[in-house]
């Protein structure tokens, strides 16, 4: 460790670390266009300079490491001044195209503006003329008024996947980046693309006209697309907006986690949001012969059903059909419940299908906990038709991926033979026809718990957003079945996730966490 | 006057030959340097001679080669910037046109003092004709055990080549030059680190101008204190003026370092062309802040040139007379640095190109009020804040234009 | 359609590459042999070269668009460079670049119908001292004036 100081402040610096990044450890900012803590330092926005005692120039801090002793101004005159100086060269030749550019509210030409700009413009030149919304990508919009010359893009694009579908081209003032001719940018990380590009040159056609950042909160959570479990950042509309929206969420953005992804996400996962929204089941699908179900009878009445076949001794009647997107808190009470008190032995998963996995994030599984399950003890045995029909008083189903395998005129032939079929699942779907009850569960965004990735890292996550209409999460619904099935296990004090998973760490040695 | 160095053998007929250039005493002072000197006898002599860099910076080449580290299992490796591309500037041309055995030597002696096995002549594009000669050199001596293996028997191996850029004026800064040689675009460097640590392929590099390394062999034949006498104590050897413009005699002069530049101008370049009056002077490339007719009787040596705040840079002198207009000199200074800025950083590549606009409009009529003072303000943010030099040798002229010819650009304005 | 090299062009391709521990080194050199063969660097060259030395061609023509030298269509037999930098312009350089616009009756930039010439305005060439000068292809012309420059066009073919 050194010592030095920023702004008169004495601060605690790990030897060899940037200026740029001592500062941030310390809560100071330095404002920057072309550096980006995911690639070497690249000096050339000149927007970082700053003021270091017994040095005739300014120098970057994003490339200047430190020195015991050494003495940084961050915002004095000398280098406010600097700083007005680089805002001024960048606005000279950029575009008046705040109020149609979708990078507004969160534009950093716009926050450094309004903190050390405020200046009117001496520019009495013509401005380059220059490609404006081209398209770059399926998904990518590229307008090079608007560009700074950060590069980042173009970094990215040849350090993380080493594709270089974009290149810097001529010279001096007319510099431009481009691609090549008609070569698009064609990976599974090109969205990273527009969030990195600090104004609006690079936009995700996605999010393009939607809605303004200034509306949107967000919340941090896990990607459920794959079983690598990036952190992401949902975007939804917050309470105030001018006119109705069909949707709440309006995209997911990276979260920085170097255990997991590092600073990005896939493109498989990153436009994969509308589900939040889409297709939503809010109240519980009747097709039974008991009236009036409702949350508060409903429980009870698969309760019944569920003591009744235990009782008679024929809970080997139940049979799950269950999925890797269940929370490890959830199955591990559908463990506790079924499989030690019920002795349920006909379980089956039912996932979406297997992907095309790449060698940076984006795994073959396409659900997050799979692992999770595995560690709790499942055996992921994939469904039997036969097996499952036969002998089958009462079927519970998890979540609607059956349709995505099967036709739904199949499925109903097997549904048929089975007594009693309910359905947890938060989509609506052609299953809802085919099984007596239907209950809405929640999504992974709209509850709390945790869930297991590919490499065995146990990730806690709460709520985003709030659940739709009549919907519960899962694992409130075992709880209450639980309850209500007089299970053998101390299931009262079960009274969160947070709760059960540090139950499950003391049974299994895998979910026991480490301080 | 002291006797000529590098430029003796410019008339001599066939002097790049290597049969008429060691029948003149060529060679010796490899000979010398190989076979009775150690390298670190070598470097003390060379930094004993202050010899400072000829290409337009002026840092000791003694010092540059002594950053090298010695321990080190990387390859090590030569640059001879031979990019010449700095306005007024054409010195280069005549050593390698004329004695290209000399720059040899100087790359032999240099890099068996640093330990490099592999130098690589960078040389402009545009001198397509030059590049043939050096290459005819080159396998002369070759061919004489010069160059290749085991040297003149000493063990010493060395391995030159020619690089030919093509046309990038930003590719004479050393880093610049660097990035162009590995086959990219000529973007200088982020420094630290510097090319002695990560150079040329990552591995240690030095690079030296070509008049430089040419000054090599003198050192070892005569001695530094010998060198120190040939110019300045802090300062040695000769410099080869380039003289152009308004003269009678434009052309090269091999002078002592410190020569008043009054005296190249009146005495060696023969004075003004056509009786013309003198107006102002560049006196170290187009990058040097321009000098007054006041100004001028100063000597030619890297201090006195910054004291005057002015720089001997690359020793070009350019002069300019009175029926010049000085909007047109800024003009045609400012559509040289905007068209040869790399683009990379925000300063250099917008501020350029912003003065150039605005010094084109007022020399189509369309100055307005305060265009000047913008001028000025625009390029003192470009000085000292920008990744490579070239900002600042574009801020340089620009702002002592400006301010030593405020009466004659505001003239320009008709809107005032 | 993919341009076909000379073997003698093949066999200095070759030994330029091996000059340099790393391929992408030979990328200028290399430019300027197709250059001269080819009298461009188009795409289809850009892919040859970027195969060549195991770089991608959108590297190649980031390299070409940052260099003035490296011409993306075809020149005229001779390309007339005219210095328009400073001391060439002390010395009348404009007035020369106007007299050859009106006698090749083109604008810079431009190629003759006959495809003889092609005149543009270059930096500074490093010829100070025989300003004003030009350069046609890679010969150097100094000293000019009107006559020089007729005398200079009629010698070529």
């Amino acid at each position: 460790m050194v010592k030095i100081f920023i702004d008169g402040q004495p601060v605690d610096a790990l030897e060899g670390t940037t200026i740029f990044n001592a500062a941030k450890e310390a809560g100071i900012a330095i404002p920057h266009f072309c550096y980006h803590p995911a690639f070497e330092p690249e000096g050339t926005c000149r927007m970082c300079l700053v003021e270091i005692e017994g040095m005739p120039k300014l120098e970057l801090s994003c490339s200047t490491r430190v020195r015991d002793g050494m003495k940084v101004f961050t915002k004095n005159e000398r280098v406010v001044e600097a700083r007005k100086g680089v805002l001024e060269f960048l606005l000279a030749e950029h575009p008046l195209d705040c109020p149609i550019c979708d990078q507004a509210g969160e534009c950093k030409l716009q926050d450094y503006y309004e903190e050390y700009g405020l200046f009117d413009s001496q520019f009495s030149e013509v401005k380059e003329k220059r490609r404006k919304k081209a398209q770059i990508a399926r998904n990518l919009l590229h307008d090079q008024e608007r560009c700074v010359l950060c590069r980042r893009c173009v970094r990215f694009l040849k350090e993380v996947t080493g594709t270089n579908e974009l290149g810097v081209f001529e010279r001096g003032n007319h510099t431009e980046v481009n691609i090549l001719d008609e070569i698009y940018v064609d990976n599974n990380y090109s969205g990273n693309l527009a969030e990195i590009c600090p104004v609006g040159a690079i936009t995700d056609s996605d999010f393009r006209f939607k809605t303004r950042s200034w509306f949107l909160d967000s919340g941090d959570s896990i990607c459920p697309h794959c079983s690598r479990g990036c952190s992401i950042s949902i975007h939804y509309i917050s309470a105030f907006h001018r006119f109705p929206v069909p949707k709440r969420v309006f995209r997911y953005n990276s979260r920085k986690n170097p255990a997991i992804n590092g600073f990005w996400i896939c493109d498989v996962g990153r436009y994969n949001y509308s589900y939040l929204d889409d297709n939503r089941l809010e109240r519980i699908i009747n097709n039974s012969r008991e009236d009036n179900l409702t949350w508060e009878t409903v429980i009870p009445f698969i309760a019944k059903k569920m003591r009744r076949l235990r009782d008679m001794d024929e809970a080997s009647q139940l049979t799950l059909i269950l999925n890797t997107w269940l929370t490890n808190e959830e199955l591990f009470l559908v463990k506790k419940l079924f499989i030690e008190n019920f002795h349920v032995e006909k379980i089956f998963f039912v996932d979406p299908p297997q992907g095309k996995a790449d060698d940076i994030l984006l795994t073959s599984e396409r659900t997050p906990n799979r692992r999770g399950a595995h560690e709790i003890g499942f055996e992921i045995k994939p469904l039997d038709w036969s097996m499952l029909s036969e002998n089958t008083d009462m079927l519970l189903v998890f979540g609607s991926f059956l349709t995505e395998q099967t036709k739904s005129g199949e499925i109903k032939t097997h549904l048929d033979k089975i007594k009693n079929t309910i359905l947890l699942t938060p989509h609506s779907s052609d299953l809802d026809a085919l099984v007596d009850v239907v209950l809405p569960t929640t999504v992974i965004p709209e509850k709390s718990g945790s869930l297991t990735n590919v490499d065995g890292i146990v990730q806690e996550f709460s709520p985003v957003l709030e659940g739709k209409g009549e919907s519960r999460p899962e694992w409130k619904i075992l709880i209450d079945l639980a309850n209500l099935a007089n299970a053998d296990f101390s299931v009262k004090t079960f009274t969160s996730p947070a709760v059960i998973l540090e139950e499950m760490g003391k049974e299994i040695a895998f979910f026991k966490k480490r301080q | 006057m002291k006797e000529k160095l590098l430029s003796k053998l410019f008339d001599v007929e066939n002097a790049h030959t290597i049969s008429v250039y060691i029948q003149k005493g060529g060679y010796k002072a490899v000979q010398k340097a190989l076979k009775e000197m150690t390298p670190e006898k070598i470097l003390d002599e060379v930094k004993e001679a202050n010899l400072r860099g000829r290409g337009g910076a002026g840092f000791p080449a003694g010092v540059k080669w002594g950053f090298v580290p010695k321990g080190t299992d990387k390859p090590k490796y030569l640059c001879v910037n031979a990019d010449e591309g700095e306005p007024g500037t054409f010195k280069d041309r005549y050593i390698m046109t004329h004695n290209p055995h000399l720059l040899l030597e100087g790359i032999i002696i240099t890099s068996y003092c640093v330990g490099i096995h592999n130098a690589f002549i960078y040389i402009r594009g545009e001198y397509e004709v030059i590049a043939l000669r050096l290459e005819e050199a080159i396998a002369e001596a070759y061919a004489e055990g010069y160059l290749g293996k085991d040297i003149l028997g000493s063990g010493f191996d060395l391995e030159v080549c020619v690089h030919r850029g093509a046309g990038a004026y930003i590719c004479g800064e050393e880093t610049a030059l660097l990035e162009s040689l590995e086959g990219k675009r000529g973007n200088p460097r982020l420094k630290p680190p510097f090319p002695a640590s990560i150079g040329l392929f990552k591995s240690p590099t030095v690079i030296n101008n070509i008049e430089t390394l040419s000054n090599v062999p003198f050192i070892i034949l005569n001695g530094a204190d010998w060198f120190k006498k040939q110019g300045l104590p802090k300062d040695g050897g000769t410099r080869i003026f380039g003289v152009s413009g308004m003269v009678v005699k434009p052309g090269i002069f091999e002078l002592p370092v410190g020569t008043n530049l009054k005296e190249i101008i009146f005495k060696h370049a023969g004075g003004m062309k056509k009786e013309k009056t003198l107006k102002a002077v560049i006196p170290g490339g187009m990058s040097a802040p321009i000098l007054t007719p006041d100004e001028i009787d100063i000597p030619m040596d890297f201090d006195s040139l910054m004291e005057a705040k002015s720089m001997l840079g690359s020793g070009a002198i350019i002069v300019i007379d009175e029926e010049t207009s000085m909007l047109e000199v800024l003009r045609l200074v400012t559509k040289f640095y905007s068209h040869e800025s790399c683009g990379q950083c925000t300063p250099c590549r917008i501020g350029n190109a912003w003065i150039n606009k605005t010094v084109n409009r007022m020399a189509n009529g369309e100055g307005k009020k305060g265009d000047i003072d913008n001028i000025v303000r625009v390029a003192s943010n470009i000085l000292g804040k920008t990744l490579c030099p070239l900002g600042d040798a574009a801020a340089m002229p620009i702002l002592s234009i400006a301010q030593k010819f405020r009466d004659e650009l505001e003239s320009h304005i008709k809107d005032k | 359609m993919s341009p076909e090299f000379s073997e003698q062009t093949r066999k200095k391709l070759e030994e330029v590459i091996a000059r340099y521990p790393q391929k992408r080194a030979a990328l200028l050199p290399i430019l300027h042999l197709v250059q001269k063969e080819i009298g461009y660097i188009s795409g289809a060259e850009e892919k040859q070269v970027a195969d060549l030395l195991e770089i991608k061609p959108i590297q190649v023509r980031e390299v070409v668009t940052f260099y003035t030298m490296y011409n993306r269509q075809s020149v005229g037999k001779y390309h007339i460079q005219v210095c328009s930098n400073l001391t060439c312009s002390l010395l009348g350089a404009q007035t020369l670049i106007d007299y050859l616009m009106e006698k090749l009756g083109i604008d810079l930039g431009e190629t003759t119908e006959d495809k003889k010439f092609t005149l543009s305005t270059v930096e500074c060439l490093g010829a100070c001292e025989h300003a004003p000068c030009m350069m046609v292809n890679y010969d150097y012309y100094g000293n000019l004036d009107k006559k020089t420059i007729d005398k200079i066009l009629d010698n070529l073919e």
